[in-house]
């Protein structure tokens, strides 16, 4: 998903790693003629450290173990468990020689490596072709090209399987699609050009079926069963209920069920952290529900499901069900009124970025990952999640995704005279005009929708296409991650399934535009982004005619100070945050950071903990005792997951901790907007 | 430069003129969409056999005013994608002829003698800067799994 692609970031990681294997040996015989020479080892810690975070976020999860194996040697050596001895060193330096054969062959052979790219995280328990089993986390799996491993060639050739990287799967959807349109353009040309009625000459209709079927095969080679991920899933459980002394049942329906790979990559971490949510918050040990009356042994489910263009998961649990109250009582601490929703209306403010963490970025499972990031993540993959509870019987989560990103299903309406393409996962409703529902509201025109008053904009005003008069037009209402916003348009013109294009870049950013689409009959439709548009038209309604003007935002860019001595880590983050809109500067280590402060300070400073010369703890530290520079929040972003460093972050004064391994786009940049703003 | 190949850009009373190397085709007229929300300069998006193309004023683009209609497209290969310019007149090819001295306007570069005419050359570089156009310099390709 990120700009910077797989292939920069592993020329990044090559670059990177060979300075550091370099300077590795170095230290590994440096350290052999001196013996416990504590700095010497403290540097070996660290450049095993940073490569082990570096190829994490380069997706060479077989580096990264490796890195960590030779790690945990260091660490023992570090606390005075092991002394320096010959052997060790034997043993690290072999490690070393290892990790370099194991980077080479994984850089060289690139293309292999990309079946298992795009998400590190489950890189090696999806690949991409159907009926690969995923293998157990602790197999090094032989599929991937990076280990000595040979291929069992009995097993893949009794199942006939290909692994075909995904971007050659994408280019082949790609040309189909383009070729079916050709085709239409033929047809259009014919009877323009000749008179001939091209849907009545045998050949052509030949032509259209088989390119049909093609483009619905070619769709289907993308797609991967549930069950892939669904191992993962089921390890999770037995892990958190057996670490917190419960008792769960985990059961799957439905693991048959199929979507697109990039859908199902987009959803794996969602799930897992609904899946450890349902254990731990919702499930209860087994003496309180006997108390309860319920069975000793709590039940996690998995359901799967397919509903026309849509797969539907659903995750419940038979635990305890969400603390209404509490979330109510929340709400009201963060000025949200909840008096007059329903209980169910309520009961979604758990998505709320607000509500579901506490002041601190963090949460009980470790993982960086709040409910509100899973929304995120969701609408992403343009899916929508829902949840359903029912005090002392349980709750389900439901997400609900579409089966494939190559096309977009979107409502059509029509403002202005002018078509437009509405994402459908954006749209909560379409209702008829009633005068009898229209109110105002702090100068604002507000819209009674389910008895809640949402404000609401006449589209064309809203793109710039001029004030109309009051029309008894439709209402479309649409939603961004936090706000509704009702949209009068002139008529509704019916549903679609739009393949998306971008615009030509050489465009200004277009906030409230998310691309658009060649029709059958060759004429352009331009598709909104909801999020976009609400936030124009919000600030048209304040009477803010600076910020329409300037579709990009007038607010001044809020910068961001990367600290982190890996060139990897440090380029992917000044990457994902540039493009989020912030500006970026970096620093290699703690006391690049305060030159670069003194320099001229910045909004927000996120930074790693090993580094050299001054780490992440005592940077914080400095900033904070710093008088023109305490007030600016600082993040952390460490592969340290213990409870104790988080604690001794927090302690130095840090605003939050994030925690690299369930680091991603979404939840960096959840965590920095929450800290400092920035548009949603 | 003298001698150079180029394709002559019609707009209004004016007459620009774009290195032959650069344009890949002149369309008739094509049917606009308007662009919402884009700057006025972007007159809407076209329909190039299943591409879509920007056409952009010309006029606008070098700071001056002036809307006569649309009457042909020359569609620019830029690096980042096909862009169309608006030309009112048919745009004819030419072969630049002595130079007549340097050019003010911005993302021009210099004028030159074509018969009886004087024209001005653009430089499509700097003309289509993304300073120009309003785009941030940070602006990434928006794949259709960027939409929020």
């Amino acid at each position: 998903m990120a700009a910077l692609g797989v292939h920069e970031i592993r020329a990044l990681f090559a670059q990177e790693a060979e300075v550091r294997l370099t300077h590795l040996d170095q230290l590994l015989l440096e350290l052999e003629q001196t013996g416990d020479e504590e700095t010497l080892v403290r540097s070996v810690f660290r450049e095993l450290h940073t490569l082990k975070g570096s190829s994490a976020v380069a997706g060479l999860t077989d580096v990264s173990r490796l890195a960590h194996e030779l790690e945990e040697i260091v660490e023992d050596l570090r606390a005075g468990r092991q002394t320096v001895t010959p052997e060790v060193i034997d043993t690290l330096l072999a490690g070393a020689d290892r990790l370099g054969t194991v980077i080479a062959s994984a850089l060289g052979d690139d293309v292999t490596a990309d079946v298992l790219d795009t998400d590190s995280a489950t890189a090696a328990e999806a690949p991409v072709a159907v009926g690969v089993v995923a293998a157990p986390r602790d197999v090094v799996p032989a599929h991937n090209g990076l280990t000595a491993r040979a291929p069992d060639p009995s097993s893949s050739d009794a199942h006939g399987v290909v692994m075909v990287p995904m971007e050659r799967l994408d280019e082949m959807v790609r040309l189909i699609g383009e070729s079916a349109s050709a085709h239409l353009r033929v047809g259009r040309m014919l009877k323009d050009s000749f008179g001939l009625d091209a849907a009545s000459n045998a050949e052509f209709n030949e032509l259209s079926r088989s390119l049909n079927g093609l483009q619905d095969r070619a769709m289907r080679a993308r797609m991967v069963p549930l069950a892939t991920v669904t191992d993962k899933l089921q390890r999770a459980v037995r892990d958190l209920s057996r670490a917190q002394g419960k008792q769960v049942r985990w059961e799957v329906r439905g693991g048959d069920t199929e979507l697109d790979r990039g859908v199902l990559t987009q959803l794996s971490d969602s799930l897992l952290h609904l899946v450890r949510n349902a254990v731990d918050h919702g499930i209860k040990p087994a003496a309180e529900r006997t108390a309860a009356g319920k069975p000793a042994e709590g039940n996690v489910r998995l359901h799967a499901m397919q509903l026309g263009s849509e797969v539907i998961i659903a995750i419940t649990d038979d635990g305890d069900g969400i603390d209404l109250a509490r979330v109510r009582e929340q709400a009201a601490r963060q000025g949200v009124g909840t008096q007059d929703m329903s209980d169910e209306d309520a009961l979604q403010l758990v998505f709320h970025s607000g509500l579901s963490t506490s002041t601190f970025v963090t949460d009980v499972s470790g993982r960086g990952v709040g409910l509100d990031v899973v929304r995120t993540n969701v609408e992403a993959a343009r899916g929508r999640v829902e949840v359903r509870s029912r005090p002392g019987a349980g709750t389900e989560f439901r997400i609900i995704v579409p089966i494939t990103l190559a096309v977009l299903r979107c409502l059509l309406v029509e403002s202005a005279g002018q078509r437009f393409a509405l994402p459908f996962h954006r749209v909560v409703l379409s209702q008829g005009f009633d005068q009898s529902s229209q109110t105002r509201a702090e100068g604002r025109a507000m819209v009674w929708v389910d008895d809640q008053a949402v404000p609401v904009s006449s589209m064309a005003d809203a793109v710039g296409l001029g004030s109309t008069q009051p029309s008894r037009g439709p209402i479309v209402v649409l939603t961004d991650a936090v706000r509704r916003h009702a949209f009068q348009v002139d008529q509704l013109v019916g549903q679609r399934d739009v393949v998306l294009k971008a615009l030509n870049r050489l465009l200004p950013p277009l906030p409230a535009v998310a691309g658009a689409s060649v029709e059958p009959d060759g004429s352009i439709l331009v598709v909104l982004d909801p999020p976009g548009l609400i936030q124009r038209a919000r600030q048209a309604q304040r009477g803010d005619p600076l910020a329409v003007a300037a579709p990009s935002g007038g607010t001044p860019q809020r910068s961001i100070l990367v600290v982190d001595d890996a060139l990897t880590v440090r380029e992917l983050q000044r990457n994902i945050l540039e493009r989020a809109g912030f500006g970026v500067r970096v620093a290699t280590d703690g006391a690049d950071a305060l030159s670069k402060l003194a320099e001229e300070p910045s909004d927000l400073i996120l930074t790693d903990i090993e580094m050299p010369n001054m780490d992440g703890f005592a940077l914080t530290e400095a900033v904070r005792a710093h008088p023109s520079l305490a007030n600016i929040p600082v993040l952390i972003l460490s592969s340290r997951s213990s409870e104790a460093d988080r604690r001794r972050g927090l302690d130095a004064g840090a605003d939050g901790y994030i925690i690299k391994s369930g680091f991603d786009e979404g939840s960096l940049l959840t965590a920095v907007r929450r800290l400092i703003g920035g548009r949603t | 430069m003298t001698g150079e190949q180029a394709v002559l850009l019609p707009v209004g009373a004016d007459m620009y003129a774009v290195p032959v190397g650069w344009v890949r085709e002149v369309v008739a007229a094509p049917p606009l969409t308007p662009l919402v929300t884009a700057p006025p300069l972007v007159l809407g998006l076209f329909n190039l056999r299943g591409q879509i193309v920007p056409l952009l004023d010309t006029a606008h683009l070098l700071g001056l005013n002036g809307s006569d209609p649309v009457a042909f497209a020359v569609v620019l290969q830029s690096p980042r994608g096909l862009v169309g310019l608006a030309a009112t007149a048919f745009p004819q090819r030419a072969t630049l002829g002595v130079s007549t001295g340097p050019s003010e306007l911005p993302g021009t570069a210099g004028t030159y003698r074509v018969q009886r005419q004087i024209v001005v050359l653009l430089d499509p570089d700097a003309l289509l800067a993304s300073e120009r156009l309003g785009a941030a310099s940070s602006r990434e390709d928006t794949t259709p799994s960027g939409v929020a």
